[in-house]
């Protein structure tokens, strides 16, 4: 039988869910209402939304979990109980959780439950613990491949099954933001801000610049890099093949917080990786590919985690993204013209000629990617449109109000 | 008056309300999001107004209105 690797994508918008389903997710996870670990995000969907998604997944073969991932209290039992309960209706495939009384609470209303990173799994007797709850639960991030490798050769020698009947499997993190604290358990922005990091409302601060400072005398120390605590970005598409042969069946992509085209670009690429490592085709070739694809989006420069066993994090040397392009926002989709499969669009902003590279979001539409051969200006042949102008290309399938951006290269 | 406002959409139910100005919040069972007492919603907006001017009302509130994790309190003196 053919291994089957499930790459999963994060959802923190329609957009993204569009992306991700395009760029060939096996499995989405997002959030609903407050109770997950971006419960800032504006984005989340609610408890409406989750029949047409979990109905636009299937649709597609594409399965769909629920995050309900932070800590609970006591005022949160309901709200956590509700959520587990219409997802169970609505179809929603499983739910994502770290505390035990949303463990139980799925494990006994007969949903599919999957171990949050919260959790930390760092050892097999924690996962076998887990699996009279969990069919699928996350490495802590922490791990080496050989840790990683080790606890997927007990589950198979012991038969360490969920409550599906099927051996556990294990999930790791392949690409994403890393975390200066062990899996995300992090007090920094709960000490600083009363926003805890822990009930999804992480403000970063480990991010920004920091000075050591000496409080005897007041002397400031010389340190070659102030982001003393922000990692650089996971990314694992470089030993890809090192980090299957360790047995995980499952590679989750973090980035709820990342915008449509970010999602498209790196499911595309772990999509691509994937599928060559299985029919054998991986190579350095390739894998050169897949990095210049993954630094022309969000990055804070890339790293292998702790997979790798480096004794200590690489940190990250910019405030933001290092990404080698960005993109620019234009205008609005003004029509889409199946037939002709022509689309008109509203120039707010800036110009654009034939030859640009340009990307459209939108719910439906999700993301799409083409560089402009032809454009006309009120229905005339035109060598640039510019703000104020309605103007129209050919272009695949897009949809009124859409967003249109420019992707420009980032000079440095 | 005191007037204390609540955007509750956005709370994401940390409590801390709750903990620093007790007589006028409570954490809600049914949605796990904090209810400010007695507040009239006008378009999302929870609105109470207190019409003595209590220094420990203003003074706890204050303190809540500091501590929201996501900044949707606001409390006024007229």
């Amino acid at each position: 039988m053919k291994r089957k690797i499930e790459l999963m994508a994060p959802a923190g918008s329609r957009d993204s869910l569009m992306a991700a389903i395009q760029g060939g997710a096996d499995s989405v996870y997002f959030g609903v209402e407050q109770l997950n670990m971006r419960a800032r995000a504006t984005m989340n969907f609610t408890l409406e939304d989750l029949e047409e998604v979990a109905e636009l997944c299937r649709s597609n073969g594409v399965r769909s979990y629920i995050t309900v991932n932070t800590i609970l209290y006591d005022h949160d039992i309901s709200i956590m109980k509700r959520i587990v309960d219409r997802a169970k209706e609505a179809g929603i495939d499983a739910i994502i959780a770290s505390d035990q009384g949303a463990i139980g609470y799925a494990r006994s209303v007969g949903l599919e439950c999957h171990i949050s990173t919260q959790v930390n799994i760092s050892n097999v007797e924690t996962l076998r613990f887990y699996s009279h709850f969990a069919d699928v639960a996350v490495l802590a991030r922490e791990l080496s491949l050989r840790q990683m490798e080790d606890i997927v050769k007990v589950i198979e020698r012991e038969q360490i099954k969920g409550p599906s009947g099927e051996l556990m499997q294990v999930e790791v993190f392949a690409h994403g933001a890393l975390c200066m604290a062990v899996s995300g358990k992090c007090y920094l922005s709960l000490h600083s801000h009363n926003s805890s990091a822990n009930r999804g409302a992480c403000i970063q601060n480990c991010r920004r610049t920091y000075t050591v400072i000496d409080k005897e005398e007041g002397v400031e120390m010389e340190i070659d890099n102030e982001f003393i605590m922000s990692p650089k970005d996971l990314c694992t598409v470089d030993f890809l093949d090192q980090l299957l042969n360790t047995g995980v069946s499952v590679l989750k992509i973090e980035g709820r917080g990342r915008e449509p085209g970010y999602v498209k670009t790196v499911i595309e690429c772990y999509r691509e990786a994937i599928d060559a490592y299985l029919d054998g085709t991986y190579n350095e070739e390739k894998v050169a590919g897949w990095m210049a694809r993954l630094e022309k989006v969000y990055n804070r420069g890339f790293w292998g985690g702790y997979y790798l066993g480096q004794k200590l994090g690489e940190w990250t040397d910019g405030p933001g993204s290092k990404a080698t392009t960005k993109k620019i926002y234009l205008g609005k989709v003004n029509h889409y013209y199946p037939k002709a499969g022509v689309g008109e669009f509203k120039m707010e902003t800036h110009a654009i000629k034939p030859g640009d590279n340009i990307m459209i979001t939108g719910p439906t539409t999700g993301v799409v990617e083409m560089e402009v051969d032809e454009l006309w200006v009120n229905e005339k042949p035109a060598d640039q449109a510019t703000k104020g102008d309605l103007f129209s290309m050919k272009i695949d399938r897009v949809r009124e109000s859409d967003k249109l951006y420019k992707i420009v290269d980032v000079e440095r | 008056m005191i007037i204390i406002t609540h955007q509750r959409d956005k709370c994401i139910g940390c409590n801390y309300c709750v903990e620093l100005a007790e007589e006028q919040w409570r954490m809600s069972k049914k949605d796990g999001k904090s209810v400010l007492l007695g507040a009239v919603n006008k378009k999302g907006f929870h609105t109470l107004r207190v019409p003595m001017d209590d220094d420990e009302v203003l003074h706890n509130n204050e303190k809540a209105a500091e501590a929201c994790p996501v900044n949707i309190i606001k409390v006024s003196q007229t």
